[in-house]
């Protein structure tokens, strides 16, 4: 365990992060129909914070979203769940919100000079390249293969091309990039979903709040994203 | 070279350490008004030690290192495993209950850049050889009062059970891979994984509805009788008959307005069987100390015995007490004293400290340097030791008047004293 020590802000009203890029709109739009004000998030413009009765916005890259919420500097956060299997810190997963899906996939070129089966058995490992090494790690680790990570920063589906690596691993939504790229999925990792995430110190300090926050979200769910919630 | 510490690891300065002692002794001395008695322990335990014990966070937190034969050792992590080791291997034909209580730093192995600490002190008791609500109220009364010792002004204590998830996972009659998924998304603080799990074909009703409340189950009495509804639907009622005793006492003493009751915790540590307590302090994003009761982990070693305990971190303590403007304030050092015979100034110095002060003395120093020496260490009063006469100097170094002879009973300046070399 060991959770990572910080401060947050003192009663009053929640601070909480949202992520910028795609869980962005789907966020707002979640948050205002469960009743809380978001006219000031609908353009945030450089704005890190913006500051409501109920609640202090903190606008964020993603991947930074479980880092706040395990120092406990944000009390409640959406984030999606590769990016807290990729962080791997003690924060509480409430709900699981339906949107935002995406499937990690494995993929390789779809013309391979020499099978994946070759490469294996003569070389006893797979190169693969990824934004997440930590969740690959994991999934091979499973798998019972020996890989080589080569972590990159963007553009994964360039690295087997130009010869970096034998697969990847990357998120998709619909699979249109690795296609356009001559890649094809071989295996699926994991599939992910937004999640409501909280601070478990602030479960405690800030109960009251918390719970109501999580019954409102909790209680739009069925009616934005269809029965199941998904 | 210019040396460093080696990541997640600090010295602690002067203000700060005087600081931390402060607490530190606050708090010891709630243990020992308790009757609980001093213990220390290697720093080093084997490995398989540890193991036996605690196995799920211990794989990826361990500090362990190998010693010349090979042996496969590991720096503590916490207390409770090395006291419960300790009790068996030292105290195994002694009658208890026994009382334990330290101040130990403790070592955990963290990923780099993560902002933690590898090395953190902790201070906590351990209860062994003592069953039930009694002794699972002991401990929690004894938390909170060592918690008001220790300065902080706002506080809250969770106090749950993991014997009423452990009983509803046993009733809902699944298989064990079940069972493990179930306890590790508990752990991982995963409701979402728990919802899914309760959704799970074969899973009664009663289970499902037990599961999916897990996160909501918590606050005052009302959280207990919530819970006792679970429970009786999943059968397994008695499993909350100790976290009710122990409440039972806990109100019947008064104690129960900074307790909060909750069923959504989980230790990290995997060997409590009863009691869990998390200590939070509002503004600080992780709990501050937690405990409970593990009757298995003396088992292990061979000496079956019931056992509870807590620990506070000073660290997180520390920084609780200056987020609520309650950090102990030191007193700085009484006097320096200087002249230029070592031997009467020790004199002078000698009869300061039987007269209760703080006195350092500084060879070798008189007038104007002996008042930059006070200044530095931040004393009250620069004396100057002359022969058999000494003298409080003003911020100049010039002569105040002289102390009187002999100096028993003369007591100590205080900060607004016109004796003060300021």
């Amino acid at each position: 365990m060991t959770a990572p020590v910080g401060t947050n802000v003192a009663a009053g009203r929640l601070r909480m992060a949202i992520p910028k890029g795609s869980l962005f709109a789907d966020s707002v739009k979640l948050l205002g129909a469960a009743g809380a004000d978001v006219r000031v998030l609908a353009d945030p413009d450089r704005q890190l914070t913006v500051t409501t009765d109920d609640f202090e916005f903190i606008i964020a890259r993603p991947t930074d979203i479980p880092v706040y919420v395990a120092h406990g500097v944000v009390d409640i956060a959406f984030a999606g769940k590769d990016v807290l299997l990729e962080a791997d810190l003690d924060v509480v997963e409430l709900l699981d919100l339906g949107f935002g899906a995406c499937r990690f996939v494995v993929a390789e070129p779809q013309e391979a000079g020499r099978s994946i089966e070759e490469i294996y058995r003569h070389l006893g490992v797979i190169r693969v390249a990824t934004k997440y090494p930590r969740i690959v790690e994991r999934h091979f680790a499973q798998r019972g293969l020996q890989v080589e990570i080569i972590k990159l920063h963007g553009n994964i589906e360039l690295a087997p091309l130009i010869g970096l690596a034998d697969q990847i691993v990357d998120i998709t939504a619909t699979g249109r990039t690795l296609s356009e790229n001559h890649l094809r999925v071989v295996d699926e990792v994991l599939s992910s979903t937004a999640r409501l995430v909280a601070n478990p110190a602030s479960m405690r300090t800030q109960d009251a709040r918390m719970t109501q926050w999580t019954d409102r979200i909790a209680a739009v769910l069925p009616v934005m994203f269809g029965e199941d919630g998904r | 070279m210019r040396p460093v510490t080696p990541r997640g690891f600090r010295d602690v300065l002067f203000a700060e350490a005087a600081e931390r002692e402060a607490v530190t002794r606050a708090i010891t001395r709630v243990f020992k008004s308790w009757g609980y008695g001093p213990v220390e322990t290697p720093v080093v335990e084997e490995y398989a030690t540890l193991e036996a014990a605690v196995s799920r966070s211990l794989e990826t937190d361990a500090f362990r290192l190998f010693d010349m034969d090979g042996a496969l050792l590991a720096l503590r992590p916490e207390m409770t495993v090395p006291i419960a080791r300790l009790t068996a291997s030292r105290l195994g034909g002694e009658p208890g209950p026994h009382r334990f209580r330290y101040v130990a730093s403790v070592f955990r192995e963290n990923a780099s850049l993560r902002g933690q600490a590898r090395q953190f002190t902790q201070a906590g008791v351990e209860l062994v050889g003592a069953p039930g609500p009694g002794a699972d109220a002991e401990i929690v009364a004894l938390l909170l009062d060592t918690l008001v010792a220790a300065g902080l002004r706002e506080f809250t204590v969770s106090v749950g059970s993991v014997a009423f998830l452990r009983a509803v996972i046993a009733s809902a009659r699944m298989d064990e891979s079940w069972d493990t998924s179930v306890l590790q998304a508990a752990h991982g603080r995963d409701f979402v994984a728990i919802e899914a799990l309760s959704r799970q074909q074969g899973v009664s009703a009663a289970v499902g509805d037990a599961l999916r409340a897990l996160s909501r189950l918590r606050g005052g009495p009302e959280a207990l009788v919530a819970a006792g509804q679970h429970a009786r639907a999943c059968g397994c009622e008695e499993s909350l008959d100790e976290l009710l005793g122990t409440y039972e006492v806990l109100d019947a003493c008064g104690l129960t307005e900074r307790i909060t009751v909750d069923f959504s915790m989980m230790r990290s540590f995997d060997y409590y069987t009863g009691l869990v307590l998390e200590v939070f302090s509002p503004g600080l994003g992780v709990a501050i100390g937690g405990g409970g009761r593990y009757d298995r982990v003396l088992a292990e070693f061979d000496a079956a015995a019931p056992a509870a305990g807590f620990a506070l971190g000073i660290e997180r303590i520390m920084i609780a007490l200056a987020n609520q403007s309650a950090t102990p304030s030191v007193p700085p050092l009484d006097a320096v004293v200087g002249g230029t015979r070592p031997a009467e100034v020790f004199a002078v110095a000698a009869q300061l400290r039987a007269a209760g002060w703080r006195a350092q003395v500084a060879h070798g120093c008189a007038g104007e340097a002996l008042v930059t020496e006070a200044a530095r260490t931040g004393a009250l009063m620069a004396v100057e030791v002359d022969g058999p006469s000494a003298y409080a100097l003003d911020r100049n170094g010039v002569r105040l008047g002289e102390l009187p002879a002999p100096l028993e009973g003369f007591a100590a300046p205080l900060p607004d004293d016109e004796r003060c070399w300021q």
